[in-house]
């Protein structure tokens, strides 16, 4: 009788062991059979999975996913950082000032980084200083950023060329690996074994969970949260210098919206906005998911309007189903 | 123990020290208060036309279409909630009135104001919907029905229609006896009638109560669910008629009409001392920070202030409202 209802148990367990990540990569092959199939179907050749498409949409994804993995560690704390756009609008106006005025490419690369953990500092200040709630402060910030992107540039769009710049989005490895992803990849390895293998990743998640309790068991709670806000300041630079060199011009417009478009990536992944739960992993799924979707929509020649609909009913249902799977699993137990 | 509270209170005393006036309020609308007279006073002194009246019928005309959206999500945000897709439904409602508008007598004026109201308020209750009986983030719900439903606008992207319309016409634009514009009537009425319902009903307390303590709430029998998705609804409703004023104001509806209203308005609300996690707020503090933030716009014109400057002037003035606002509610313990 007992051996039994431990079977039984175990079956159920088995049941609901398909973890959300698992999930979403299943969902990804299948997407991308799909855009695969149809493109073979609609051009009758393969246009998808051609070198044309695919280094660019690469290049695309990993500016996006180095923000989202270092955004992830800080919203697993449970803060969120939504100045990330602004931050992209300043760093590639501030980079093609700089470059206009004949400075060393090197070090505009390193003054822009600079300048990114400078942004990173004010905010980690005003959320873990003064105490204010992180959501409001970094969309107050983003359109500080914003506007002094706006007042360096003037309101215009200055061309960026310089060889360092020019290697930084467009430079290739090998001849066919784009430069941008092996920074991605490097930045999925790092933030997953802090993550995953080291104690302050332990720490991050015990932060998420219960602050009180962590801060009691001696994590200098603070001074966590205020260097990932530094690292997410530097992670935006980064990404913003990535988007001068991929579109060769520095502009304040530059990474509008992008905040929505990482926090979702970062959701979709699993992260939950209240903090204590969330896979650098599962955020690699939710960026590759929502630039494929992207790039397959587009390939598949649907409206920019009709993708904005497709993208906000799909995070719903995403969350949702991670809810109904949560409020399951604990009727379980 | 004792060593942390010692070491807080210092910290506190300093912050009285450094912002004396401000930190000694309860509420915020004092402070506020002064603030918008100095910053008055700074604006007459440097501008002659700025305490005229012509000018002040221009900024409450300006602003009313925020003011209104301020209404509904003053009451979510009290709550306890957060609703960013105000914008877009604000956008979507202009777009298709002026669409069943386009043709004269096709469908009668009054119709087309219902339908309107009632777009918004379907689309308040599909956010409350998911926000209570599904249980997702009420952030993460609305930047997803705000995608959506921005997506929806572009449908009649192509249409382009302009308002004959003389009802929704001066709607908008008019003025009562020359002087007061009608917009400023609704924004009084609406923060009037809604004061009043926050302060003398059940209903208005109970939206304090599940700001405040949302478990409790529900222990003391409230209907938690049942009340936070009114309070969507309401918001969708302000979000609608906002709408058909935005599009008086404009004359034609196009689909992009209230992108990024939603930051605007959580400045305004944020600054007239409503609580992000909710349980505080008064419309007197609101209405304040309404006539702080279209000043600031009105004046900073005045003063030739550069464009983009201010851009940066108003994301600092959030991030000093909300500091504020932090600095204020210090809790005696916070060490995280």
């Amino acid at each position: 009788m007992a051996e039994t209802r431990l079977q039984e148990s175990n079956k159920e367990r088995k049941k609901v062991g398909i973890s959300n990540t698992l999930m979403l990569f299943i969902v990804l092959v299948i997407m991308i059979a799909f855009f695969g199939i149809t493109s073979q179907i609609k051009f009758g050749q393969q246009f998808f999975f051609s070198i044309l498409n695919i280094i660019p949409m690469l290049s695309n994804i990993s500016y996006i996913g180095i923000i989202a993995c270092i955004l992830t560690m800080l919203l697993i704390t449970g803060e969120m950082d939504f100045s990330i756009g602004g931050n992209i609008g300043l760093t590639s106006c501030l980079a093609a000032l700089l470059l206009s005025k004949g400075i060393n490419g090197v070090l505009v690369v390193l003054i822009c980084l600079a300048v990114g953990i400078l942004m990173g500092v004010f905010n980690g200040f005003i959320v873990t200083r003064l105490g204010v709630n992180s959501i409001i402060a970094t969309i107050g910030t983003m359109s500080i950023w914003r506007g002094i992107g706006y007042t360096l540039s003037n309101g215009e769009s200055m061309l960026a060329f310089n060889p360092v710049i020019d290697y930084l989005g467009r430079g290739t490895i090998f001849k066919y690996i784009p430069f941008p992803i092996i920074l991605f990849i490097i930045v999925i390895i790092l933030t997953y074994i802090i993550m995953n293998r080291s104690k302050i990743g332990r720490r991050i998640y015990a932060i998420g969970v219960n602050p009180m309790a962590s801060y009691l068991s001696g994590t200098n709670v603070k001074g966590i949260k205020f260097l990932l806000f530094i690292f997410c300041g530097a992670a935006a630079s980064l990404g913003g210098l990535i988007l001068t060199s991929l579109s060769a011009v520095g502009m304040p417009q530059h990474g509008q919206g992008l905040e929505l478009t990482v926090v979702s990536a970062v959701i979709l992944g699993g992260t939950a906005l209240s903090g204590g739960k969330g896979q650098i992993l599962g955020t690699l799924a939710g960026v590759l998911i929502l630039s494929i979707l992207y790039n397959g929509l587009t390939m598949l020649n649907i409206m920019y309007f009709y993708i904005q609909i497709i993208r906000g009913i799909v995070l719903i249902l995403v969350v949702a189903t991670y809810e109904i799977r949560q409020s399951r699993a604990l009727r379980r137990v | 123990m004792n060593n942390l509270e010692a070491k807080n209170s210092k910290g506190k005393n300093l912050s009285k020290k450094f912002l004396g006036l401000f930190t000694q309020t309860k509420t915020p609308t004092p402070s506020l208060i002064i603030l918008y007279i100095i910053m008055a006073v700074i604006f007459a002194v440097s501008n002659d036309n700025f305490l005229t009246i012509v000018n002040f019928k221009g900024i409450f005309n300006n602003f009313a279409v925020y003011g209104i959206m301020a209404a509904g999500i003053t009451i979510v945000m009290i709550a306890g909630g957060f609703d960013l897709s105000i914008g877009s439904i604000a956008g979507l409602v202009g777009i298709v009135s002026a669409v069943l508008l386009m043709r004269e007598g096709f469908i009668p004026t009054p119709l087309v104001v219902i339908i309107a109201l009632v777009m918004g308020c379907v689309m308040g209750l599909i956010n409350g919907l998911i926000i209570t009986k599904v249980g997702i983030n009420p952030i993460i719900t609305t930047l997803g029905t705000l995608a959506t439903i921005r997506g929806i606008c572009y449908f009649w992207a192509k249409l382009n229609p302009r308002i004959y319309n003389d009802f929704i016409e001066g709607l908008g634009r008019k003025f009562l006896g020359n002087v007061i514009p009608y917009t400023t009537i609704y924004i009084v009425v609406i923060f009037v009638i809604l004061s009043l319902i926050l302060k003398f009903t059940r209903f208005g307390r109970d939206i304090y109560t599940i700001g405040g303590n949302e478990s409790l709430a529900r222990l003391a029998g409230i209907k938690v669910d049942r009340i936070k998705i009114i309070t969507y609804v309401i918001s969708g409703l302000f979000a609608a008629f906002a709408g058909l004023v935005l599009i008086s104001q404009l004359g034609s509806g196009r689909p992009e009409y209230g992108d990024g209203a939603e930051l605007e308005v959580l400045t305004i609300v944020v600054l007239g001392g409503v609580a992000v996690g909710g349980g505080k707020g008064n419309f007197l503090g609101v209405f304040i920070a309404l006539l702080i933030i279209g000043s600031i716009s009105n004046g900073m014109v005045m003063m030739d202030v550069p464009v983009y400057l201010r851009m940066v002037v108003k994301g600092a003035l959030l991030v000093f409202a909300i500091s504020l606002d932090a600095i204020r509610n210090r809790r005696r313990l916070q060490l995280y």
